[in-house]
């Protein structure tokens, strides 16, 4: 793909809009840092995906169908969610009856969707060892947790060993990795303490690493292991992939998580 | 039935749920275990499948599809065959019918109305149906002869996982139910337990009336079950007894012998992370002349119980389960609330898209699901399940489907699905979207304890209205309250407008 000419559309999610924009500012700059300027469609919102969790289908769908003239424009659509890519690239075409003009738009967006770090790594093929930083990477030891939906994409461990080869510093292995961390969306506050329950046990897996810094490859599990360690006053940096990144590389300022 | 897995309808999750979080043993027993299966299936199948591990899968859900896709012609060619080796076949379209089946077999044995006895090894059907408070009601005392089963018996116990019935439980508890009930001397050691448990056992084999047992497969071409163990239990309740039933669910047919290999490949490591049972035996007809083992009578009781329900519905993937555990091993939830938090003998992730298609839980259409209704929710959705499934169910969209279900029937909480329609009825309106963010962001600056972070400010709320008050409850909700990132990339396109960086 000719990063270059293509018309590349940001798509922000509205859980990193409204708790993340460093996330976002973070995969502008990466994208910008390997050539590719992505465009901000203003009129985007929500891909749907909390209503097609909880048994609305029909509303997911009219903002299944939203997404697709959005983003109608663009030869690709770059998200720092793996979560919500996850659901434009395998969940939309159930919602369409096989054939129909939704169903045809459905599939032609899920084919231009990527995560970040799939974007990097599978269309603009970038070796993640080129992405070695102006500044010294980041000494701090971090460990990385990915989004349970990257399994829908083929994506999930794949996090970790880019930003390993990225020289995000010393990344450590998460151990357990696998497990979810309990978010899951509303199940968080419809079980909540099942859900808190799997998040302290990630925790504890992140504090066996010896990392103080946690890479979470989706906003909602970053918000749910972030405020879990807030309550708990414990001393935990949640990031982004693209965060990472774009420390490593020079073009954020990393600054220290204060605690409770 | 035991409470446990037979509970009042309609059964309420949350409180079984709660209890078993702060349950540390549960935690340390379910945990470990199922961490300990999950990681060894996913090492065996490494090893000896590598790349082809998913094309086994593939064959295997083609295969089992292909089956229930002709079930009718698959029956008809089991009953002609096994009634060929003399067995008798039954067929039960309720559980209450299967029980009175197997009541009719064991009064026709009984002329002298006498107390009788039976040895029965593991069976997931015979749960489902009720079988032995039936027996029990009619002076008919079974013996669980699977080693976990039976503990679970003398605790009045029920079993919490598929294929490793007592994954709840350890061997000090067993220690002391052996003192208690059969007035063994105390010991921790697994094979010393065994030892009293066998011993407890192989008399009670030989004075046994009648054998019972469940099957993992039908095969329609030989007309016979199979039956996979790892204790040998199923050999000796099948060779001792004068009269062995099976008791079976239709959806276990496949075509013959020619189609078992896979399945045989993919249970024992999915389930145990064995190659193979220990044990992988054939029931057919009974003992034939000239042979000196074996039961006189041969019944195989063929279980509808909802199946066929489930057949002509959307959920019909659901029949290709081959109950091997899997997905119980790899669920996060499962690993933390436990079997009996689901209030069913199918606990976990299948457990929770099957119950409520159960016909104990039907009454009429839609009842299940109204009687388990906490259960499709009780999910993160996170898909390990569907990653571990040896024939491919997907599990997650099943749930999903449960749950739109619920919301059509009123059956989910309102004040959840005002705040859905809500956001969708924003979302389709960019301008208010934003405004609705930015009261967000506002209202998180205002009343939020803000610190300086790495994301340049952030708000952290100690509680939230409505749906988020469970947030809250245990986690602070961190909001992003300094500049907005649409205002950050405006004012950058303004500042580098003509092009570069």
């Amino acid at each position: 793909m000719l990063a270059r000419i293509m018309r590349v559309a940001l798509f922000t999610t509205c859980l990193a809009e409204a708790l993340a924009p460093r996330a976002l500012k973070a995969t502008v700059l990466v994208l910008e840092h390997v050539g590719v300027r992505p465009e901000l469609p203003a009129a985007q919102t929500c891909c749907g995906q909390p209503m097609l969790s909880n048994g609305l289908p029909a509303d997911a769908a009219a903002l299944a169908r939203r997404m697709c003239e959005v983003f109608a424009p663009f030869d690709a659509v770059v998200t720092p969610s793996g979560s919500c890519c996850s659901v434009v690239r395998e969940k939309y075409e159930a919602l369409f009856a096989h054939g129909s003009a939704d169903h045809k738009a459905v599939v032609a967006l899920a084919a231009k969707t990527f995560e970040l770090i799939e974007f990097l790594e599978t269309q603009l093929k970038i070796d993640p060892s080129s992405l070695r930083g102006k500044s010294t990477p980041s000494a701090a030891p971090l460990t990385c947790h990915d989004a349970c939906h990257l399994r829908g994409i083929h994506r999930h461990g794949a996090t970790a060993p880019f930003l390993t080869r990225a020289c995000c510093g010393d990344v450590r292995e998460l151990p357990d990795m696998a497990q979810c961390c309990g978010f899951g969306g509303m199940f968080s506050t419809q079980f909540p303490e099942v859900s808190t329950a799997l998040g302290e046990e990630k925790l504890a897996h992140v504090a066996s690493t010896g990392a103080a810094t946690l890479v979470a490859s989706d906003t909602g599990c970053a918000a749910h292991l972030a405020g879990l360690a807030h309550r708990k006053g414990v001393a935990l940096r949640v990031i982004s992939p693209a965060e990472a990144l774009a420390e490593s590389l020079g073009l954020l300022v990393e600054l220290p998580e204060s605690h409770a | 039935m035991n409470e446990l897995i037979a509970p009042k309808l309609p059964f309420d999750m949350k409180p079984r749920a709660r209890e078993a979080v702060r349950d540390l043993k549960l935690q340390q027993f379910v945990g470990n275990a199922t961490h300990l299966k999950d990681t060894q299936r996913g090492g065996i199948f490494g090893r000896d499948f590598g790349p082809d591990y998913d094309d086994l899968r593939t064959v295997a859900r083609d295969t089992k599809q292909y089956a229930l896709d002709h079930l009718d012609e698959l029956l008809e060619r089991f009953i002609e065959n096994a009634e060929k080796s003399g067995a008798k076949v039954h067929a039960a379209t309720t559980g209450r019918e299967a029980c009175e089946i197997a009541l009719e077999i064991a009064r026709a044995h009984n002329a002298q109305g006498r107390a009788m006895s039976c040895v029965k090894s593991k069976s997931m059907v015979t749960e489902e149906i009720g079988l032995l408070p039936a027996f029990e009601a009619a002076g008919i005392t079974t013996l669980e002869t699977d080693l976990g089963e039976f503990i679970l018996q003398i605790d009045g116990d029920a079993p919490s996982h598929i294929v490793t019935p007592m994954i709840h439980k350890d061997r000090v508890a067993t220690a002391k139910s052996f003192v208690r009930e059969l007035g063994a001397r105390y010991t921790e050691d697994p094979t010393e337990l065994t030892m009293i448990a066998r011993e407890h056992m192989r008399g009670l084999y030989r004075a046994a009336d009648i054998g019972v047992s469940g099957a993992n497969f039908l095969l329609a071409d030989e007309g016979a079950a199979v039956i996979c163990t790892n204790e040998g239990n199923f050999d000796l309740s099948v060779g001792g007894p004068p009269v062995h039933i099976v008791f079976v669910g239709i959806e276990k047919l496949i075509r013959g012998a020619r189609d078992l290999a896979p399945f045989l490949k993919l249970l024992a490591r999915s389930g145990t992370a064995q190659p193979l049972t220990v044990y992988t035996s054939f029931v057919r007809g009974p003992r034939r002349a000239g042979e000196h083992g074996g039961p006189k009578e041969v019944h195989f009781v063929l279980v509808d119980a909802g199946r066929v329900g489930v057949l002509a519905s959307e959920k019909r993937d659901l029949l290709r389960c081959i109950r091997c555990g899997a997905c119980l091993n790899a669920c996060p939830v499962y690993r933390k609330v436990g079997g009996h938090s689901y209030g069913s003998m199918y606990a976990g992730p299948i457990g929770a898209v099957l119950t409520p298609e159960l016909e104990r839980a039907q009454g009429n259409a839609d009842a299940g699901l109204a009687n388990y209704a906490d259960l499709p929710r009780a999910s993160s959705l996170c898909g390990a399940c569907y990653e571990a499934c040896p024939v491919k169910i997907d599990i997650p969209k099943f749930l999903m489907h449960d749950r739109a279900r619920l919301r059509e029937r009123g059956l989910s909480p309102k004040s959840e699905g005002h705040t859905l329609k809500l956001w969708r009825w924003l979302a389709e309106r960019p301008v208010m979207f934003r405004l609705a963010i930015r009261a967000v962001r506002l209202h998180a600056r205002m009343l939020g304890q803000r610190e300086k972070t790495a994301d340049g400010e952030r708000g952290w709320l100690k509680s939230a209205p409505g749906p988020g008050a469970g947030w809250t409850q245990s986690r602070d909700l961190g909001i992003a309250t300094g500049e907005s990132f649409r205002d950050w990339f405006a004012n950058r396109e303004n500042n580098t407008s003509g092009g570069g960086r």
